[in-house]
């Protein structure tokens, strides 16, 4: 993999659903899974899969991106053989139809695939939970001699049941075209993760500058047929995040053993940055099952299928059930929560009562005090 | 880069007491408290009081240590020039030979500490559990215009025979020393902590290595040459939480306090934390039919059956209809379906099979604490 360099690119929610957490943070750095943040999983993805030089595109909301990657040593990027670039995003703007591959961002970007050295690209979105090695898709690629391999799920989506999920239609194994269609669970699901020529890329973006169309896939469906596209399979799990309930449905998958197995306890793990927390706290009341904790806790109360994350307080005598409590929260005594995603450093005092819907969460923002 | 006080941490102890926690493995290096090795302790100390240079002297199965302390970014000590430092013996023009005493390595070493020309040398061992602040024994002896400051702390006067015991007068300065005294005069128990002002060690050191009689100790050989000739040493008195965990009994103990409430140390503190060098891990996974209550579970673990008033380090996994109560679990051990144990500790990466019976007898007023590795 000496010959690929990694570009992540800046997503934003699709909705308006996830707007609350995301006044601060790009959906890059969403937190998720008790102790990540989303980019983890795309990021930790590359490394274990032998990428040495990554580049992550920021959004105008910098300052989480930058506190999460740092150099990025936790990715074991900041050695003199590998390493890590923040690049600077473009404003994200669409009229109608979500933009997949902005190019405006790769344009903004040359210097960084200009220095590189490396002959293929393999660009990723920020925002799918998956544990991935890409080894095998590149093979794929180098056989084929291909100048594009989409990574593709088949019949099953991923994301659930909406549209703007992208198929990809094939002739014998080339992909001859693509479609957006609502609703549909059969099929070959894009991952928005491809192995891109660097030369072909560096050509499509001259065209997109001179046409005005900034869609990569655009670009790709235009020139389909003199391009070589070919497919390569992802058979794990792999969800996207992108709207609240979605956020919600993929979190709670971690509380299925099989899932959180894939994802956690293979060979290679995802990394994050690193806290000093004491080992989390169980005290003589607490009673936690099927749920998933971070370090630092102190718990004194009843959980129930939840997602904890780090450095949370919780009293004795409250309940937490099917819901989200990201970093530092505080909760009081007598407590009810069903359905709630708690941004970080929020507090709720005691015997407060809430309850939200599965598909409609209530969010309290980072901060809030109730 | 602050270079007044520099520390030295004698690392280099086997430890044998500890039995198999130590059979591959440094005592500095051993697990407490679930994540943290106990030689975290001094370093954080060293973090926490400004502290810059940290030179380890390390001896016996140094790998996993060495490879624990890193180049010291987990404390901080990764600074240019400064920092941790980890000196194990080494090899003259005139051959090399072990270290024979905890003055000894300071003496094979003096070249280290005369690179920093320090003022000051602050003498740790890795074997002790606490939080102290050496900026303000520091400050002490200082102020004493001392030669050398001993830590000192008060012990039940039923315990005080198993320590070296020192008696004062009242502007704290050493009159006596008695070491683990049948007939003890004060209840005042050194804790190992030593503050030198450098040019004194240095000559006190160079008297020592000379003189064939002696077995190069500081508590046997040079501390007591100093009052002889009669230095300026002074006490520093500490109060709170302090353990030497030399023994499986005392390190079981000492865990155990972590989950007793009234216990005054609290790893929680932000404003005095323990660091340790971290790894990522994926988040405890608590599972549907599990049961815990008053424990600490770190990173890593996955659990399915019922802990109580256990700790539990990282990667550990405990299976359906299993039973732990007063139980410590090092890194990566697996406790299969069924197994019950209580009140024993549980070795790295051990695998216990689930017709494992570890129960104490309750008419057994102390149970012996056994390390259980497969």
């Amino acid at each position: 993999m000496k010959n690929v360099a990694g570009l992540i690119l800046n997503v934003d929610g699709e909705d308006d659903s996830l707007k609350d957490f995301l006044q601060h943070r790009s959906l890059s750095t969403l937190p998720f899974g008790g102790r990540y943040r989303l980019i983890d999983f795309t990021l930790s993805n590359m490394v274990n899969s032998g990428l040495s030089h990554v580049g992550v595109i920021g959004s105008h909301k910098y300052s989480s991106l930058v506190d999460h990657l740092g150099t990025g040593k936790e990715w074991s990027l900041s050695r003199k053989t590998q390493d890590l670039s923040i690049l600077s995003g473009s404003n994200n703007y669409h009229i109608g139809r979500l933009i997949k591959v902005n190019l405006r961002n790769l344009q903004n970007n040359r210097g960084f695939l200009d220095a590189t050295a490396a002959e293929h690209v393999l660009i990723a979105t920020p925002n799918l939970v998956t544990t991935f090695d890409f080894r095998n898709a590149y093979d794929i690629h180098l056989k084929n001699d291909s100048d594009i391999t989409l990574i593709f799920k088949k019949d099953d989506p991923l994301y659930h049941l909406k549209d703007n999920d992208l198929y990809l239609e094939f002739t014998k194994n080339r992909v001859s075209g693509f479609h957006y269609k609502r609703e549909r669970t059969t099929g070959h699901f894009f991952t928005e993760m491809f192995f891109i020529k660097k030369s072909i890329l560096m050509e499509l973006l001259d065209l997109s500058e001179r046409t005005g169309d900034w869609d990569l896939i655009d670009m790709i469906k235009y020139n389909i047929d003199t391009l070589q596209v070919f497919g390569a399979q992802h058979t794990g799990y792999i969800k996207r995040v992108n709207c609240l309930e979605n956020y919600m449905k993929t979190s709670m998958d971690l509380l299925e053993y099989e899932i959180m197995q894939e994802l956690f306890l293979g060979k290679n793990s995802i990394h994050t940055k690193i806290k000093d927390n004491h080992p989390t706290l169980y005290e003589d009341p607490a009673q936690v099952s099927n749920s998933i904790v971070g370090s630092g806790c102190i718990i004194e109360g009843n959980i129930t299928h939840s997602i904890i994350f780090r450095d949370t307080k919780m009293n004795a005598g409250s309940h937490i059930q099917n819901s989200i409590i990201m970093q530092r929260c505080e909760i009081g005594r007598n407590v009810n929560l069903n359905y709630v995603v708690m941004d970080k450093d929020t507090k709720i005092s005691d015997h407060t009562t809430l309850v939200g819907k599965p598909h409609a969460p209530i969010v309290l923002k980072k901060g809030t005090v109730i | 880069m602050n270079t007044e006080c520099v520390a030295m941490l004698l690392a280099g102890g086997q430890g044998s007491r500890l039995g198999s926690l130590t059979f591959n493995n440094a005592k500095p290096a051993v697990l407490f408290g679930g994540k943290y090795r106990i030689i975290d302790f001094p370093l954080s100390n060293c973090m926490n009081s400004d502290i810059d240079v940290v030179g380890v002297l390390t001896q016996y199965r140094p790998y996993i240590l060495n490879n624990y302390i890193g180049d010291g970014s987990a404390w901080a000590l990764d600074q240019v020039q400064g920092g941790v430092h980890i000196l194990p013996p080494y090899m003259g023009q005139k051959g090399g030979r072990w270290y024979s005493g905890t003055a000894d390595a300071i003496y094979q070493n003096l070249d280290f500490i005369d690179r920093f020309d320090p003022e000051y040398v602050l003498i740790l061992s890795g074997d002790h559990i606490y939080k102290m602040d050496y900026s303000k024994m520091l400050a002490f002896h200082k102020q004493k215009a001392a030669d050398l400051t001993i830590a000192v702390m008060d012990v039940p006067w039923e315990d005080a025979h198993r320590f070296g015991i020192v008696n004062t007068d009242e502007d704290h300065c050493i009159k006596e020393f008695q070491e683990k005294p049948e007939r003890p005069k004060s209840n005042k128990a050194s804790m190992g902590i030593y503050i030198f002002t450098w040019k004194e060690l240095k000559k006190a050191l160079l008297d020592d290595a000379g003189n064939r009689e002696s077995e190069h100790d500081f508590g046997h050989n040079v501390i007591p040459m100093l009052h002889a000739s009669e230095k300026r040493i002074f006490a520093y008195p500490y109060s709170g939480y302090w353990r030497d965990v030399g023994t499986v009994q005392s390190y079981y103990d000492a865990n155990m306090d972590l989950l007793n409430y009234d216990c005054d140390f609290d790893l929680s503190d932000r404003n005095f934390r323990i660091f340790s060098n971290n790894t990522s891990r994926h988040p405890q996974f608590i599972g549907p039919q599990a049961k815990i209550s008053n424990s600490l579970i770190c990173d890593g673990c996955i659990v399915f059956g019922k802990v109580e008033n256990s700790i539990l380090s990282h990667d550990v996994v405990i299976h359906k209809k299993t039973s732990l109560k007063n139980v410590i679990v090092h890194t990566g051990a697996i406790i299969e379906d069924g197994a019950i144990l209580e009140n024993c500790i549980v070795g790295a990466r051990a695998r216990i099979k689930g017709d494992a019976r570890y129960v104490i007898d309750p008419t057994e007023p102390t149970p012996e604490i056994h390390v259980i590795n497969n």
